[in-house]
């Protein structure tokens, strides 16, 4: 095994659902998209679907899809993709045997990290959160964290796009190609990152998850948009989101089903448009919570469905992208217990990104602490999910005949050859005795994540863009700004 | 045998939302007063079944069965009432998502929850354009208005519809929600009051609006 290689090489994997299950839920799914459809928003979309056979009325916006279609579209895609880093030495290959952790996206409001107050994200948080992403070992893909509210309205995701670009090396996916204009101006910046289109389209930089509206809805800017992409060679992301029991049925399967239905829909959407285009399965069926009418994001439920959405993005053989988060409102025991829930379900069944660290209050706001928190949760989950096998080196029969009974294994060159990496070294998880912890001022782990965040900040560099290449991701953000309402170019 | 305004009363309580239209029905061929049915019999429904969700002894679910219960009758008594006469509320709400956004379940928990506290509530849906509020604010003359945004990118919308309607009408208070917003940014766009919760957003509509 080459423990240097990039994400999470996986050695087990937990079986949840049965071939059979597989097959009743697509079945179930294909019968949903014929018989009930989908709400298609967009005009060219449905006309798309017209013209290949679908079922459309233009009054309700629903379209019935033939399953034909469907399956026709899940052989046309494309069938490895690689999420590039600026780096190459940062390129995700989702070969369905690794897992990939990104940062999680989009919240709009940051608790400061100097003066401690809950306030509005701004530009520096993107390119702060971005610099420490890039410095962690267990967190493989970035997403622009919050967004740079003190930015123009118009343009805030274009600045959290180059706010990221320029802080990290890793892939920067993005959740804000909402509308055709946005998804041009996000590709644009894309392709002048990468220099040039030839090059963005081998090694793409970035990609696009796109939200599908539950139930069984698609926004017309977002299919729009998605249509776009999918030309451009951005890779996407289609991210189901119903809520057990609120937008989804009360049961994980069938809310399972109506997410499904969505992504399939909009998969064979592109395939249309664009045969071969890359797209990856993504699901977040997390149920509100009952009482408090909160998305429960860090919940039991939450991981077990991202288990069984990866599991039928494998039966498609597609790279799955599934969802944790923390309905904790600051770092600490709360927080560490949903994200490690959240985690550990879907990676041990296989899930290949898995989206992501660093933001509380269900993807809302963002604590630095808790990125390097939830970095060291992956850490131990990453060696939780290996996999163990018996061979000579593991069995180390010949050792055991050299030291014998009585003795001890530590001055043994097997030890000194396994140790690194055998064992998982923590990083903020302290197992020192009480007295050499109190000692050290009986810091807590939040203490000591917030030393490291301190350190990263103060010393650790990533090289920017290079400046002929900024010059042209500042003028298209500069084109890109238009008049808009609650900006500072009101009209009226 | 119960009176007709204790059966509307505990059809609510009970979320019996396919039988209670018959009820009302039965009701107003019993000679009751419909805004006697109204206050006495559903509103007190509601109330008791708004209270009980907030001490966590219901489930979401269960709140939005007794509110569709009590629509269900108010479809039938509401008619029946004399004109000039109005049933006594906490306020009249007229509450939308802004145009681009197609998001709903959480500005339907804030119409539910104020419903079940009393509020007349008038739900325009979602995609709601600017100007549609303001055409329907100066038909039903709201004292609130109420709008969500679950994206930064239509966070802005809001803004558009607050300018306008205060310009026409000081009055009308304006209330704001939705995962992307935020304190700070409800002051900015000239807001009266924000709510990160569909409970939260009742206390600060009882607030505004007395």
């Amino acid at each position: 095994m080459n423990a240097m290689s990039f994400g999470i090489k996986r050695g087990v994997r937990f079986n949840i659902l049965s071939d059979s299950d597989l097959e009743r839920i697509h079945w179930g799914t294909l019968h949903v998209l014929e018989k009930v459809g989908v709400q298609v928003d967009s005009p060219s979309c449905r006309k798309l679907l017209k013209d290949n056979g679908c079922e459309v009325d233009e009054k309700t916006r629903i379209a019935k899809i033939p399953s034909h279609l469907v399956e026709e579209a899940l052989v046309k895609k494309k069938k490895t993709i690689t999420l590039a880093g600026r780096n190459a030495k940062y390129d995700a290959k989702l070969d369905l045997n690794h897992s990939y952790m990104t940062a999680n996206g989009n919240g709009a409001v940051t608790v400061d990290f100097e003066s401690g107050k809950r306030r509005p994200s701004m530009k520096k948080d993107v390119a702060n959160s971005s610099r420490i992403i890039d410095s962690l070992q267990n967190v493989h893909i970035h997403w622009p964290m919050v967004s740079s509210t003190d930015q123009h309205p118009s343009v805030v995701h274009l600045h959290d796009f180059d706010a990221s670009l320029n802080n990290t090396e890793k892939h920067v996916m993005y959740e804000t190609g909402v509308t055709l204009s946005d998804a041009k101006t996000l590709t644009e910046m894309g392709y002048a990152a990468a220099g040039g289109e030839k090059e963005y389209r081998r090694r793409p930089l970035s990609s696009c998850l796109q939200c599908t509206y539950a139930p069984l809805q698609h926004d017309a800017g977002v299919m729009d948009a998605s249509l776009y992409f999918a030309d451009a060679g951005v890779p996407l992301v289609f991210f189901g989101m119903p809520q057990p029991g609120a937008t989804g049925p009360a049961t994980l399967v069938g809310s399972l089903v109506v997410g499904n239905a969505e992504v399939l829909s909009a998969l064979t959407m592109t395939q249309l448009h664009a045969p071969g285009s890359a797209v990856i399965y993504g699901m977040g069926n997390a149920p509100l919570d009952m009482r408090t009418t909160i998305r429960a994001g860090g919940s039991p439920e939450h991981a077990i469905s991202s288990a069984i959405a990866t599991e039928l993005a494998h039966y498609y053989g597609m790279p799955s992208c599934v969802g944790v988060s923390a309905t904790a409102k600051e770092p600490g025991d709360q927080a560490v217990m949903e994200y490690y829930t959240g985690c550990v379900g879907p990676l041990l069944a296989g899930a290949d990104l898995m989206c992501g660290v660093g933001l509380l209050e269900d993807s809302s706001c963002l604590f630095y602490e808790q990125i390097v928190i939830d970095d060291e949760i992956v850490g131990a989950i990453a060696r939780l999910i290996r996999g163990q096998w018996a061979d000579d080196e593991t069995m180390a029969l010949d050792v055991i005949e050299k030291v014998g009974p009585g003795k001890n294994f530590l001055a043994q060159k097997h030890t000194l050859n396994n140790m690194r990496t055998e064992f998982f070294m923590p990083n903020l998880v302290d197992r020192r005795s009480f007295d050499a912890w109190s000692q050290a001022g009986s810091k807590s782990m939040r203490d000591r994540a917030r030393e490291k965040v301190k350190d990263i900040l103060a010393n650790y560099k990533v090289p920017p863009l290079e400046k002929d290449v900024q010059k042209k991701v500042d003028a298209i953000i500069e084109k890109a700004k238009k008049p808009m309402w609650g900006g500072e170019s009101k009209t009226h | 045998m119960e009176d007709a305004v204790t059966r509307l009363r505990n059809a609510v309580m009970n979320y019996e939302m396919e039988t209670i239209a018959d009820l009302a029905k039965q009701s107003l061929k019993e000679g009751v007063d419909p805004l006697v049915a109204i206050e006495k019999g559903l509103a007190e429904g509601i109330k008791t079944v708004g209270e009980k969700f907030g001490r966590g002894e219901i489930y979401l679910p269960e709140l939005v069965m007794g509110a569709e219960a009590m629509k269900a009758a108010l479809a039938v008594l509401e008619p029946a009432v004399p004109k000039g006469k109005h049933r006594s509320s906490a306020g009249k709400v007229i509450i939308g998502t802004v145009q681009d956004d197609i998001h709903e379940i959480g500005k339907n928990l804030v119409a539910t929850m104020l419903s079940s506290n009393g509020f007349e509530v008038v739900d325009l849906g979602v995609n709601v354009q600017a100007a549609d509020f303001l055409k329907k604010s100066d038909e039903v003359k709201p004292h609130m208005v109420a709008m969500s945004a679950l994206m930064t990118t239509t966070m802005p919308r809001m803004a558009e519809v607050i300018t306008p309607l205060k310009k026409k009408n000081k009055a009308v208070k304006v209330l704001v929600g939705g995962a992307p917003v935020t304190d700070t940014y409800a002051k900015e766009i000239g807001a009266d009051g924000y709510s990160g919760d569909a409970s939260g957003a009742v206390d600060v509509a009882k607030k505004l609006v007395r």
